[in-house]
């Protein structure tokens, strides 16, 4: 590792030192039977545990950002510091040593997604604007890009943005928008001419989350908890100074966001979801009921074990070609499917050898609490694109098949069929 | 010469060359030539590759005529070789009995190891148990020690049966671990003049591009090599070894099905469309690219970690999660190749199961499944 490199990590660990406590134990160690046995990857917290984590978090980012760390890979011009991808994977190893807040309220969207995207496609009064406030953790960012009848299909969008003098005028609803609630930001994708095929019709904007018209409700998970939201958008105004990219050029600045969106979920194996489906864990799990013998439960851990290393090296691969300066290829995608599959077969296996004790809460350690997990894991086939979705991809950009033929770029937008009832033409009227 | 010292520029040149031979040697036709041929493989190109490319030399040791390049080097390489489906006793020569000699050292290592990394000796390494296995000894009576040698260390001599020996009909010298008055030792047979007792019987195999004969020994001469009773540290080592070299194969192997299932799907055309344009077959091959993947990056990091590489993980692993899951993509990778190219895929004429049978036989050529899980969670520490 060049010297640079050894200093950054001095830099690191002096700020980490004087910041934060060391954790007592090494992060994989397994402390079977002791202390908290919930296996949370969705929030099921009460609202006000949820905004004190939200408040913690912010406040954490915050420190980050005043010592230098609150941005690596950023331009120094908006408050970042010029560093590399490389650098902020050596920071967040260096900094999974320490007892510090769950970020990702900030990181996951904001900071990760929408972050970047202001930066290639905003103009620079709107890079000095949000950027050192969403990376200095002051405010918090969300994606109003999904829409009821546009999921997969992102482009069919209908949301409406219409001109109205220096602005624009904002109509329609999104959903399963995460962190709404917190957030004084969005980045909206909106129809702005129904007359040009379905991706040359979409324009980006970044909406206050708290302007008049902006109606944020919560929408309840499979999990119990509500991470996610419905936004209804009527008659929000948007100055035009806030738009993303040319008119009509959405499509652009929507690519940039879901590119960063799947480099951000694929690598999330360390963490305490992760290293309860890790080999430790589950060996003791085993242990603790009488199965560490049992030869088709072993073949099952080993089975596991094996795809989960694997999708570890996959992910280091990543890294030494960030490293050597290289593009990586498919990895990100390729580990995000690998992901869901590992840790949904993690979460099933741990129930199979809990048994019936998962079925209803005994009160015993590390059985019931298991529920969180199983009732998360199939959203981690949809998140961030549908597994279907990404395997289109693979084959289409990566392996160079054919595209479906029935899919229409060409039409224009309003004569599309929108809705088993709909016929297009006419339909965007209404 | 370490392998920290071969940039990414060297390796692609290295795979490139390596490419390129084996389009101009190892094409199908050559390939089902050498599958037809008395010997199995074609001896001139097995000394080209020796003579042109220094293969056979390269990750063998520098004081005994190798090159000292290591397994991040080799599986290059070996991955070349897998896509081609070569037939060559590169497997059993280099990796198996070069491995086994070089952690056996000596003086009959050192008398044996330059021939082999010149080319112009083969050798083999004898799998020790009854069953064919590689286990020496604990879990049954098919785990038993096939040969036995007799005391002393100069005028030994092997009785027994070895089952299931890769390339042991054409092998100029057969490394057998054999039972001895010491514990499991290494021996080895000088049998390309035909020693005393040998009997060599070639079997029919599934992987039709690898040989395998059964061989018997009565009172046959034989040397030891290493130290007595060394057998068990040098069998961990040679399947560490033997398990990253073989999924390097494998991820060739499965990324040749990978390409033959997606030139197909953009050329054959059902209902009008190219059958690449239906999401059935378009998943399918996102599921191969996505095995193919994974499956590459367990085979780098097991050599990286075999070799010793600073950051990488423990050898024993490594190896054997990549044991496990490239076994476990190739396999189901050229079994989906199959399917993809529907009847013509079923066909002897095409080479799809070729590679079929070569990813069933590699699975199972160390023991298969069960045993693999098995030592990666003993190796694990579970």
């Amino acid at each position: 590792m060049p010297s640079e490199m050894d200093q950054f990590v001095a830099e690191v660990t002096t700020f980490l030192d004087a910041h934060a406590t060391r954790r007592a134990r090494a992060a994989e160690d397994v402390a079977w039977g002791e202390g908290e046995d919930r296996i949370t990857y969705f929030s099921t917290d009460p609202p006000e545990v949820e905004n004190a984590k939200v408040a913690a978090a912010k406040a954490w980012q915050r420190t980050r950002y005043d010592n230098g760390f609150g941005w690596l890979t950023g331009p120094t011009a908006f408050g970042g510091r010029g560093l590399t991808t490389l650098h902020d994977l050596v920071y967040d190893g260096l900094e999974a040593a320490y007892e510090v807040p769950e970020t990702g309220v900030l990181s996951l969207i904001g900071l990760g997604m929408i972050g970047p995207t202001i930066l290639a496609h905003g103009t620079d009064e709107l890079r000095q604007r949000y950027l050192p406030r969403l990376y200095s953790g002051e405010i918090i960012a969300c994606q109003l890009f999904s829409e009821p009848a546009a999921g997969s299909d992102l482009a069919g969008l209908e949301t409406k943005a219409v001109r109205e003098g220096d602005g624009w005028v904002l109509n329609g609803q999104k959903v399963w928008t995460s962190v709404a609630h917190h957030a004084a930001i969005g980045l909206a994708l909106c129809r702005t001419d129904p007359d040009k095929p379905k991706h040359r019709g979409i324009t980006a904007f970044i909406v206050d989350m708290t302007a008049p018209g902006v109606d944020i409700r919560p929408l309840r998970q499979m999990s119990g908890g509500s991470e996610f939201n419905e936004v209804f958008l009527t008659d929000v105004h948007v100055s035009d100074d806030h738009r993303l990219g040319p008119v009509d050029g959405g499509w652009g600045v929507a690519l940039t966001t879901l590119m960063n969106e799947r480099a951000s979920v694929g690598g999330e194996g360390a963490g305490p979801v992760g290293r309860a489906v890790a080999l430790p864990f589950l060996t003791e799990l085993l242990r603790a009921n009488g199965r560490l013998d049992d030869g088709a439960a072993r073949r099952r851990l080993a089975e596991l074990h094996a795809d989960t290393l694997a999708t570890e090296y996959l992910n280091h691969q990543m890294i030494r070609k960030f490293r050597a300066g290289e593009q990586p290829g498919p990895e990100a995608s390729v580990s995000k499917l690998m992901y869901a599959q590992n840790l949904t077969r993690g979460a099933h296996f741990a129930a199979e050898i809990i048994g019936p004790r998962l079925i209803a809460d005994t009160g015993a350690w590390g059985t019931y609490s298991w529920t969180e997990l199983l009732l998360s894991t199939p959203a981690l086939r949809i998140l961030g694109g549908t597994e279907e979705i990404m395997k289109n991809i693979l084959a289409e950009r990566v392996l160079g098949l054919p595209k479906e033929p029935g899919i229409d770029t060409r039409s224009p937008f309003r004569e599309l069929r929108r809705s088993v009832g709909s016929t297009g033409s006419g339909r965007s009227g209404e | 010469m370490s392998t920290e010292d071969t940039t990414s520029t060297e390796l692609d040149e290295l795979r490139s060359a390596v490419r390129d031979f084996m389009a101009a040697k190892a094409d199908e036709r050559a390939v089902r030539a050498a599958i037809d041929s008395e010997r199995g493989y074609d001896d001139k190109v097995w000394a080209q590759m020796a003579e042109q490319l220094g293969l056979q030399s390269l990750a063998l040791p520098t004081e005994h005529g190798g090159d000292g390049y290591g397994l991040v080097e080799l599986t290059v390489v070996l991955e070349e070789m897998g896509r081609a489906l070569l037939p060559s006793p590169f497997l059993s020569s280099v990796v198996l009995a070069g491995t086994a000699l070089v952690a056996a050292g000596g003086d009959e290592a050192g008398r044996i190891l330059p021939g082999i990394a010149a080319g112009t000796t083969t050798a083999t390494l004898a799998p020790p148990s009854v069953d064919g296995g590689w286990s020496l000894g604990g879990r049954g009576a098919g785990d038993a020690i096939a040969v036995t040698a007799s005391a002393g260390t100069d005028d030994v001599t092997l009785d027994g049966t070895a089952p299931l020996v890769l390339d042991g009909a054409g092998a100029d010298v057969l490394l057998v671990v054999a039972g001895g008055p010491a514990g499991p030792g290494l021996y080895a047979v000088d049998a390309g003049a035909g020693a005393a007792g040998l009997t060599r019987t070639p079997l029919p195999v599934l992987d039709l591009t690898r040989r395998i004969a059964k061989v018997t020994f009565a009172a046959t001469p034989a040397r030891l090599v290493g130290a007595a009773g060394g057998a068990a540290a040098i069998l961990d080592r040679v399947l560490d070894v033997a398990t990253t070299a073989l999924a390097a194969e494998q991820v060739g192997g499965a990324r040749a099905c990978l390409v033959a299932s997606t030139t197909y799907a953009k050329d054959r055309v059902q209902f009008g469309r190219q059958i690449g344009s239906f999401q059935a077959v378009k998943h399918k091959a996102a599921d191969m690219l996505t095995r193919v993947q994974v499956a590459d990056a367990a085979a780098r990091e097991a050599a990286r970690a075999v070799d010793g590489v600073a950051d990488a993980p423990d050898p024993g692993v490594a190896a054997a999660v990549a044991h496990a899951v490239c076994s476990e993509a190739f396999l189901a990778v050229a079994t989906e190749n199959i399917q993809v190219h529907g009847g013509i895929g079923f066909t002897w004429e095409h080479a799809a199961h070729l590679y079929y049978r070569r990813a069933k036989a590699s699975q199972l050529l160390f023991g298969g499944p069960a045993v693999y899980y098995e030592r990666l969670l003993a190796k694990a520490g579970v």
